[in-house]
């Protein structure tokens, strides 16, 4: 069900959230957070108030705030329009949190397509120091938060945390081992939360209204409202809010999308469903999502989406482990071989389902733990079913 | 692009960042985007700029799709070439440009004046197809306004 609170046209004061947040303790906002239940907005769902309060309680003087606006999943752009009309409530959330954590300092990890964001967010950050709401001595209290944009230069896996964090540091954007966690260890070694862009502008609206409105927004057990970023082929492409725990046929009916064929939801690594799923639901319970929903309809050669998808996959990969790199290659390779018509039917294609098991398990990031998705999907639901040997 | 010397902007830069590993990728941004791409010099000043080693600066300045170690022109036009920019037609758009300007993806014009790039997804998919020339995007293409802005370009 559409339900707008981030895209509301009626937002709270600005600073008023900060100001509620200040008169609570550090903890008990984290808490707040923890019990909204608000789930990380950037695709991988994992608990944001418990970061919170796990960086919260680690040990270390100097402790970061950053928030992650690579943004970088096809067909994603819910962050690129948040910033642009919320930039000042993102960085009201990050104040909170930082208060929340014990943080004086903020990072904007921005992408490097998105330039013409700078001055947005440098403008509501100025329009923030002049209401005494970033800065030293916040609203004339004891607490000092302030923040700067780092700007990425062209990598979507920069937008894996710790590959966020080494090229925040300089280097090459390359995935760390963990443990440890950034909550302990991540920027320059300090005790770090990463947060996406849609998670902190909802935090000013969970401190204001509680953890129980928050809670009950939700559909189906799920909690607040999510942003989906829509496009392919429908009719009004944009960004949607709707209750987390939505049916994907609310989404498809908002944005006018008919005959549909197929719908990947969550990026490219995400799940690609049949268009007739329209009961499967938006949820870290069925359909991850991350924020990016991408509708084919009937006409479209579903090998060939695939055939882009896996050049996205090799051409983004870090290179830094086997499975992933030499995995999305000979991936690529077999879509190749299918639509030269050299390899079919579910025997020829198992050791290629099997490699993409491999990858799932073998490979050291997200990145390509998921990146092989789209193959099983389209390769089981669409590819093998046109031959009549569909899997489910 | 500035005609200011590539030293001046390290310097400026370092001034800002430090003289730290930390600091290697932002000069590089920086040298990049004003002078187009990062020489072999420019890096190994860098280097010494941050105190790491010229290796390490040209492994950074490698990762990265944004910053080049090849001159490019005065213009960067980067056309998306993701699934849904896709969907709506990029590859048209690819051919025309490529014919108006008679060179090839991740190649430069003769005389200096643009080098076409394609990029994975740029966020605009809700206005697919759509390109970035410089800092400016640029949405809901068609092969003759995607020419048109292009031949604009001085
Ligand atoms: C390859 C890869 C790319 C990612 N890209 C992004 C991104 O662009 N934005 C984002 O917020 N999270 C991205 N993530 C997820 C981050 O690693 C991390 O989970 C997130 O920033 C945490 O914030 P959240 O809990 O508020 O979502 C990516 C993960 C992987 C594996
Ligand atoms: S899984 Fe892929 S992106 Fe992640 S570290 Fe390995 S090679 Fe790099
Ligand atoms: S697919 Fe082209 S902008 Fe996203």
């Amino acid at each position: 069900m559409k339900k707008e609170v981030l895209l509301s046209a009626n937002q709270p004061e600005l600073g008023s959230a900060l100001r509620k947040a200040a008169s609570m303790t550090s903890a008990d906002v984290a808490f707040e957070v923890r019990n909204a239940k608000l789930q990380g907005r950037g695709g991988a769902g994992f608990p944001a108030g418990v970061k919170w309060v796990l960086a919260g309680g680690a040990s270390g003087a100097q402790k970061y705030v950053v928030c992650n606006a690579d943004e970088g999943e096809p067909g994603t752009f819910k962050d690129r329009i948040l910033i642009e009309k919320y930039a000042d409530r993102l960085l009201e959330g990050m104040a909170i949190a930082g208060y929340a954590i014990g943080a004086d300092t903020g990072l904007i990890y921005l992408r490097a397509e998105y330039p013409y964001l700078v001055p947005v967010i440098e403008e509501a950050a100025s329009r923030l120091r002049q209401a005494g709401l970033l800065g030293r001595g916040i609203m004339g209290g004891k607490f000092s938060f302030d923040v700067e944009i780092r700007k990425g230069a062209g990598a979507y896996v920069c937008g894996e945390e710790t590959a966020l964090l080494e090229s925040m540091e300089g280097r090459r954007g390359e995935p760390r081992n963990k443990p440890p966690y950034p909550v302990n260890s991540g920027f320059r070694g300090c005790p770090t939360i990463i947060n996406n862009v849609e998670t902190f502008i909802a935090v000013p609206h969970i401190i204001l209204n509680g953890a129980d409105w928050f809670l009950a927004l939700g559909e189906g057990g799920d909690s607040g409202t999510k942003l989906f970023s829509i496009s392919g082929d429908v009719e009004r492409p944009g960004v949607y809010e709707l209750a987390m725990g939505s049916k994907i046929g609310d989404l498809l009916d908002l944005a006018g999308a008919v005959d549909v064929q197929a719908v990947q939801v969550g990026g490219a690594s995400g799940k690609t469903i049949p268009g007739s799923d329209r009961d499967r639901v938006l949820s870290f319970r069925d359909l991850p999502p991350g924020g990016s929903v991408i509708v084919f309809d009937g006409s479209r050669d579903m090998l060939g989406v695939l055939e882009n998808f896996m050049e996205f996959f090799v051409h983004e990969s870090c290179g830094q482990c086997t499975p992933c790199r030499e995995g999305n290659s000979r991936l690529l390779d077999a879509v190749h071989a299918i639509r030269a018509g050299s390899l079919s039917g579910r025997e020829a294609l198992a050791p290629y389902l099997d490699l993409a098991e491999t990858m799932k398990q073998g490979s050291k990031c997200g990145f390509g733990q998921t990146s092989s998705n789209c193959f099983v999907d389209i390769v089981n639901r669409f590819v093998l079913k046109a031959d009549g040997q569909g899997g489910n | 692009m500035s005609g200011r010397p590539v030293s001046q902007i390290i310097e400026e830069g370092a001034a800002r960042y430090g003289r730290n590993q930390e600091a290697v990728l932002r000069i590089l941004t920086d040298v990049d985007r004003e002078l187009g791409s990062v020489s072999e010099e420019a890096m190994a000043a860098i280097a010494k700029c941050c105190r790491v080693s010229s290796a390490e600066v040209q492994s950074v300045a490698t990762f990265y799709s944004f910053i080049s170690t090849k001159p490019r022109g005065r213009h960067l036009v980067r056309l998306c070439r993701t699934i849904s920019c896709s969907m709506k037609g990029s590859a048209g758009i690819l051919a025309a440009l490529e014919k108006d300007l008679g060179i090839a993806a991740g190649q430069t014009t003769p005389d200096g004046r643009i080098t076409l790039e394609t990029t994975s997804c740029i966020g605009l998919c809700d206005q697919s197809p759509a390109m970035l020339v410089d800092d400016t995007p640029h949405s809901r293409l068609t092969p003759e306004t995607a020419c048109e802005i292009v031949r604009g370009l001085k």
